[in-house]
């Protein structure tokens, strides 16, 4: 948890991660994977029986921004890898990147991803000859095994360095961590579609419900991490775990953050926030309220209306309730 | 033992199957898709499609790319399938023109770049053809406007089987679902059945005539969604990181302005609704004294 919370990588770079890019790299390999699989099979089951065949790599460009020393990752394409000569088909990505300039003026190719379990050596050819399109690409790797166990995202970000080692000056892949970043769009995109949430009508209760079902999980998953933090602090006082400096500076750090909360300024805009909100549920109510009022009074005009009736219709009002 | 790991494999199964995370779906049957386009079963029937499926990744280019134009329509492709009565769509691209209210038809170099990136897409492994047209209403509501409509049933002539899909960034946003709708339009002179009411939404007071011009000149499909289990084991773990943005998120402060502009939108139309009242039923005051 304390790489969490820190972003560190060997370069002093830090990497921020779209979700887009992950669901793009998956859905490339799920469709590899299964047109090479020849007719659908609709049942798990026998798709896990018929895969005696190693599965399939894919390969592809990660474009994005680099501001100063942050490098974000918004988006990737596919490539097209050649396997006998183990390099990626330059032409093929020219192309792809002309035309995705078009629309995206600003991304620039930042590097490269794949699929696997581990990065390989055959990988570090593929990395360098991206070099001279960007001077230090990174290698975005997923796992697509299906892990039920791992509770952590099979995305790895590795980038090169140069050791020397055995007097010989080598370039070697380097694992970096990295944050997710999203905008808020894509988040509620992302959140619709990983819990299938009613998308149209419903009424106004569902939608509120499922609103309060994200945000509990949310404060649930806060909560749980919140009693891991404990529990390893107890730990460390009774002298279970040897004492680590840095992380109960974090945690002090942290800790002495939370009285920012009491102070008159931040009391202020709280309430003057709380104002707003309630502003305008109440002109909402209002709203709603002459709009009833209005059927109402329309309700009466119909009941006591004189005009060309008989009066017979003035009984009416009875049935109508008013 | 054997007996429950049976039962809870058949739930889970079932509930895969229901909520559409099936990877057969991503498989591209060539000759099954010639036959279709050969068969053209749309061609008598008008309200033949009825149901759209969207990947998850389409879903997330589009919502993303709509949101990054923000004030200004934007308008892409996308990619996918037909399957009986439902369209599918898997992919989705943007695409570089300016969105204006006067555009007709995507200019020439659009074109060029959709051919040019369906070809690279064949290659690279996505066979899809081109299977609609999608575009953003920042702001003002999922609906086809006159021109949409124009556009739409052009398509719908030349370049069947086309899906006309509108996405409201803004509103997305501010209200914390998706906005998403998916359209049809009618041959010129048909009459559609009478339609059940679809769910309201408001729109703004100068759209509102274009809104009401054409609204019955297309029809509106049901819209569901589907992953892969690759998307959905993925999914599930970016939830782990997540958790943080959905707290931090606060929807007021997001979308500001465009609550100001609705309440604003909101006044102007009930002063139009109030003068109409009095020009109407100017007895009405009197006789409530009575």
């Amino acid at each position: 948890m304390a790489s969490e919370s820190t972003p560190s990588s060997a370069s002093g770079l830090t990497f921020k991660l779209h979700p887009l890019v992950i669901l793009n790299i998956s859905d490339h390999y799920t469709r590899v994977k299964s047109q090479s699989h020849g007719a659908p099979v609709s049942n798990s089951n026998g798709a896990s029986a018929s895969i005696p065949s190693p599965l399939p790599r894919v390969f592809g460009c990660v474009i994005g921004i680099q501001r100063g020393r942050t490098v974000e990752i918004f988006n990737s394409f596919e490539l097209l890898y050649d396997d006998s000569t183990n390099s990626l088909d330059r032409i093929f990505l020219e192309k792809k990147q002309e035309l995705y300039k078009k629309v995206f003026p600003n991304f620039y190719i930042l590097g490269w991803y794949s699929t696997g379990s581990d990065a390989q050596e055959s990988d570090m050819q593929i990395h360098r000859a991206l070099m001279d399109i960007n001077e230090s690409p990174v290698y975005v790797l997923l796992n697509p095994a299906i892990n039920h166990a791992h509770k952590d995202l099979p995305v790895t970000i590795y980038e090169s360095e140069l050791h020397v080692i055995d007097g010989i000056p080598q370039l070697i892949f380097v694992r970096s961590s990295y944050t997710i970043e999203t905008v808020e769009a894509e988040r509620i995109s992302v959140d619709h579609v990983a819990h299938l949430k009613p998308s149209d009508g419903g009424s106004a209760a569902t939608q509120l419900a499922a609103h309060l079902t994200g945000i509990h999980s949310a404060i649930k998953m806060l909560n749980s991490r919140i009693k891991v933090l404990h529990q390893y602090l107890l730990a460390m006082q009774k002298g279970d775990i040897p004492y680590e400096n840095s992380l109960v500076r974090q945690v002090s750090s942290l800790l002495r953050r939370l009285p920012a909360i009491e102070s008159g300024k931040f009391q202020d805009d709280f309430l003057m926030e709380y104002n707003d909100t309630l502003l305008v549920t109440y002109l909402a109510m209002i709203t709603n309220c002459s709009s009833t009022m209005n059927e109402l009074v329309d309700k009466f005009n119909i009941a006591y209306d004189r005009h060309g009736r008989r009066g017979g219709r003035a009984r009416l009002h009875e049935s109508y309730g008013l | 033992m054997d007996s429950l790991a049976a039962s809870a494999e058949q739930a889970l199964k079932r509930w895969e199957l229901e909520n559409n995370i099936t990877d057969a779906i991503y498989f591209y049957d060539e000759a099954k898709h010639a036959k279709i386009q050969q068969q053209k079963p749309w061609v008598k029937e008008p309200h033949y499609f009825k149901r759209v499926k969207i990947s998850a990744l389409a879903l997330l280019k589009m919502v993303v790319h709509a949101r990054s134009g923000g004030t200004i329509e934007i308008m892409g492709l996308m990619q996918g399938k037909v399957d009986g009565d439902t369209i599918i769509v898997m992919d989705a691209f943007a695409l570089p023109v300016e969105g204006t209210e006067t555009r007709v038809n995507a200019q020439a170099d659009a074109y060029e770049y959709m051919v040019e990136y369906s070809q690279t897409n064949k290659q690279a492994g996505r066979l899809e053809n081109v299977v609609g047209w999608y575009h953003s209403h920042p702001g003002y509501g999922c609906w086809l406007s006159g021109i949409d409509c124009s556009t739409q049933m052009l398509n719908q002539q030349f370049q069947e089987p086309f899906l006309a899909v509108v996405i409201d960034p803004t509103r997305t946003v501010s209200a914390g679902k998706v906005e998403i709708g998916a359209f049809r339009t009618y041959p010129e002179g048909y009459k559609p059945p009478s339609e059940p009411v679809s769910e309201y939404q408001t729109i703004p007071l100068n759209k509102i005539e274009d809104f009401g011009v054409h609204c019955k000149q297309y029809y509106s499909l049901d819209v569901t969604y589907f992953k892969s289990s690759l998307d959905n084991h993925l999914l599930d773990l970016l939830w782990n990181k997540y958790w943080v943005n959905t707290l931090s998120s606060s929807p007021l402060l997001a979308n500001r302005d465009y609550v100001a502009g609705q309440i604003s939108d909101l006044a102007e139309k009930l002063d139009q609704a109030e003068t109409q009242l009095h020009s109407r039923l100017g007895s009405l005051p009197s006789r409530k004294k009575e």
